[in-house]
């Protein structure tokens, strides 16, 4: 029987860092891990949802409405000019949408450049498709691009790129100068995009989130994914899309229809609603995180950490430890969750290629501000209580 | 979100698959094409006047058109009554909305676990034990999806290696070819052939051989309404059992089984060890776009169907998960009235298609009915579900779409009864009235 399960199957493992998840969960800590909030989605969506239930719209649908309402929304931010009727996959998730995407475009052999480190859902997709992830080291730390090893990353495999900005776990968000030097390669070496931009609207800074797709000349060539989750906090209602060009958008199209078929309905229907939020809540949105990065940014600041690089984006803060900590990023969620009951990522899961000082892949950890005022508090609170006499954590 | 390791790229065979240049208007699909003319598209698209040479996976070159939506349009066009498209126009209970709009009011809107809302796995567990006496464990064997749909996808691309050898039965869903394309397997169709779609005893046995890798069943059958007997599943569990076959079960209408007993392939001797049985609320509970569906697997199979569904969908809509939870413990009552109204619409559907000329195939299961057309003279089933639409304001579903070989189905349609009682009663009449033999 064990010779009927697939090789990819048989080459995995189990993680230590899976069994670090029970740990947390066994120790009850705060979870400053998983990338979701623990507050909630925005009653006018749940209305809308729970409307829809009532209103019988509970079978198989596709709302045309949110593409439409989707290409509004790419010309007043972007500018681009999409077309609402063909260049829209609505799917369950960015996962799907990413999958969708992957299975549509990659073929066996073909390689795929994904930025480093890397949320590992990427990587995956890619091999399942029969695809060869090739790994492009951002340098810290300021998670810099690093042109001349970008270009050289180029093959005559090579079918896309993935960009995932604003970015996790490292929340950079792509400057103008990288995002076209991104795009002269794509074009140079006729390759696609795909974007990951689930955290299109949480930045900083008066940081702008710019659309790899606005770009000249790459809309041709870019398939954006995004989704409701992060934006209105329902990452358990599965609403994403993908946008392209008509043609590649109806290759996705015909993946997703034999994937999943359709995404969930009543959610679709609240989607409608989400997406025609005023323009004040994506404000509030901003600003809410804005503030609580800064809260976990003094929060870790004041056990000892020095954060070099403040997060521009996403709702994480990628952080590394201080040299004089002499434990690895394991040791160290490990010793957190156990001594202070709170739970952050060990940073090595995010990265997969070669980075120019191997120490650096035990040395980073995420965590996540996704979480109420309450949480993130009390998390404060547990971190003090456990700092020494020198007022920073004893390691 | 912790995470795992992951497997070296040199885990997948290479497969051995050309490729004739694909334009993507080969593929589009019907739907898109409606409204913007190609002059507006091209403008709003500002497309270059030679764009990059179409850079689409050959996993797509067999991808026709679904026909599904391709006849949803027409009808819409041309104002026909929908007995194509197999998903109610009525809804579903109230306890199970209910409770759908609970868990979005407490704030179960988060990622669920990826392999399921713990009390969903617990409730298809009891279920599956309530079905067929198995007793399974809800942590390690069973898997949530976004619909069956999503199952089927997981289960071929989880478990199907490129190259391998697997059997459908023809007539079959369109997702199970698709999805056995994905996954680059070379795909072997046996025919069930009317008036009864009886497993051909002989081309099974020539057919099951021990590069067979996996057999797809579909029970109850959709279209024909097939019930697979307990001597057919098993012949084939003995033939799997010999020749060390996977078997791949999708049952989403177990629960519409009219005229006999419906079994699962996994209960029988020697088989739940190498059976996925998969399954969905959609159609138990006429909430098809709800999307809640799932895989019931020995460990040593779940475990790939998890990776694939873990990358395709990652997590299933949370809130629909815990009202699914409830459904499926709706008392007996629930699925004996479920039975009661379908077959009174069964009822309604096919004395008016007898009635109306069409040779009607007794259906024992689903919601569907395949009929012969050919008495109206047309000269193949595309050409009668067009005359059918504009004429006589019906749809039915070609079935030659439903093979590797398109002239097998030509002379046969499906209709479906999930609709209400108004609905069918006027397409029967409609069709009695309007249907001429050419």
């Amino acid at each position: 029987m064990e010779l009927k399960l697939s090789k990819a199957s048989r080459s995995l493992t189990p993680s230590p860092i899976q069994e670090l998840s029970h740990l947390a969960q066994r120790c009850g800590a705060i979870n400053l891990a998983e990338g979701f909030p623990d507050f909630s989605a925005p009653p006018h969506i749940k209305s809308a949802a729970v409307a829809a239930i009532n209103a019988d719209l509970n079978q198989y649908r596709h709302v045309q409405g949110i593409c439409d309402q989707l290409a509004v929304m790419m010309k007043q931010n972007h500018g681009l000019d999409v077309n609402a009727l063909t260049d829209f996959v609505i799917c369950c998730g960015q996962s799907e949408a990413f999958a969708a995407t992957i299975l549509a475009t990659i073929d066996q052999g073909d390689e795929v450049l994904l930025f480093d480190p890397a949320y590992e859902t990427y990587a995956s997709c890619i091999i399942l498709a029969g695809g060869i992830p090739v790994n492009v080291p951002l340098e810290p730390p300021h998670w810099t691009l690093n042109v001349d090893k970008f270009m050289k990353s180029f093959t005559s495999r090579t079918k896309a790129v993935v960009l995932n900005s604003p970015h996790n776990p490292t929340g950079k968000v792509f400057s103008k100068e990288e995002l076209e030097a991104i795009a002269a390669a794509c074009c140079q070496m006729d390759c696609l995009a795909i974007t990951d931009e689930v955290y299109e609207y949480i930045t900083f800074d008066l940081q702008k989130h710019i659309s790899l797709a606005s770009l000249p000349k790459m809309q041709e060539r870019t398939i954006i994914t995004s989704s409701l989750s992060k934006t209105f906090s329902v990452t358990g209602w599965r609403i994403g899309w993908a946008c392209a060009p008509s043609t590649i958008a109806s290759a996705i199209r015909n993946i997703h229809i034999h994937v999943t078929d359709s995404a969930p309905s009543p959610f679709q229907e609240a989607a409608l609603a989400a997406l025609q939020s005023p323009p004040g809540y994506f404000k509030s949105l901003k600003a809410e995180y804005e503030a609580r990065r800064d809260f976990v940014i003094q929060m870790l600041s004041d056990v000892g950490f020095q954060i070099s690089f403040k997060p521009q984006g996403s709702v994480f803060v990628f952080a590394e430890l201080p040299k004089n900590w002499l434990v690895s990023d394991i040791e160290f969620v490990k010793i957190l969750i156990e001594k202070a009951g709170v739970a952050a990522v060990p940073g090595r899961g995010f990265f997969h290629g070669d980075i120019d000082d191997q120490n650096l892949r035990t040395r980073y950890v995420r965590f996540a501000f996704c979480k109420g005022s309450d949480t993130l508090n009390a998390a404060a609170q547990k971190l003090r209580d456990i700092v020494g006499s020198t007022g920073h954590l004893q390691l | 979100m912790f995470l795992r390791s992951l497997p070296s790229s040199s885990a997948f065979r290479s497969a051995a698959r050309r490729i004739s240049a694909v334009r993507m208007a080969a593929i589009s699909t019907a739907s898109e094409e409606k409204g913007a003319s190609s002059a507006e598209k091209e403008q709003r698209h500002q497309l270059p006047s030679n764009p990059p040479p179409l850079q689409v996976a050959k996993r797509l070159e067999k991808f026709k058109t679904t026909i599904f939506t391709q006849m949803s349009m027409l009808a819409i066009k041309h104002g026909a009554i929908n007995l194509g498209q197999g998903f109610p126009n009525f809804d579903g209970p109230e306890f199970v909305k209910e409770a759908a709009i609970q868990a979005i009011k407490e704030g179960k809107n988060q990622y669920a676990r990826g392999y399921g809302v713990p009390e969903l796995n617990s409730a298809i567990a009891a279920r599956f034990k309530k079905d067929t006496g198995l007793e399974v464990d809800p942590e390690k064997e069973v898997t949530v999806t976004s619909g069956c749909t999503e199952a089927i996808a997981a289960t071929m691309l989880g478990l199907i290696n490129p190259g391998d050898e697997v059997i459908i039965f023809a007539p079959f869903y369109d997702s199970y070819e698709a999805t056995l394309s994905m996954a680059g397997a070379k795909i072997k169709s046996i025919t069930l052939r009317p008036p009864d779609f009886g497993v051909p005893v002989d081309e099974l046995k020539s057919a099951i051989t021990k590069n067979t890798r996996a057999i797809m069943i579909n029970t109850p059958h959709n279209p024909t309404g097939k019930m697979f007997s307990r001597e057919e599943l098993e012949l084939i569990a003995s033939l799997c059992i010999e020749n060390d076959v996977l078997v791949f079960t999708d049952e989403v209408y177990d629960k519409l089984a009219f005229e006999a007993e419906h079994i699962s392939m996994g209960s029988l001797p020697g088989m739940y060890e190498r059976t996925v049985t998969m399954n969905s609320i959609g159609k138990t509970f006429s909430l098809t776009g709800w999307k809640i569906g799932w895989a019931i697997a020995p460990p040593h199979l779940t475990w790939g169907f998890r990776q694939a569904h873990s990358f395709l969908t990652f997590a299933t809509s949370t809130p629909m998960q815990w009202a699914a939870s409830v459904a499926l413990k709706a008392p007996d009552t629930y699925f004996e009235e479920l039975k009661k109204d379908y077959s009174v619409k069964k009822e309604i559907l096919v004395e008016g298609l007898k009635a109306a000329g069409f040779i009607v195939y007794p259906s024992s299961g689903t919601y569907f009915v395949v009929v012969d057309h050919t008495p109206f003279g047309y000269e193949n089933d595309v050409a009668f579900c067009e005359y059918l639409i504009r004429e006589v304001g019906v749809v039915a579903i070609p079935t030659s779409v439903f093979y590797l070989d398109p002239e097998e189905g030509k002379n046969l349609v499906r209709f479906t009864f999930c609709k209400d009682e108004d609905t069918l009663r006027a397409a029967v009449k409609r069709m009695k009235e309007r249907l001429h033999k050419r």
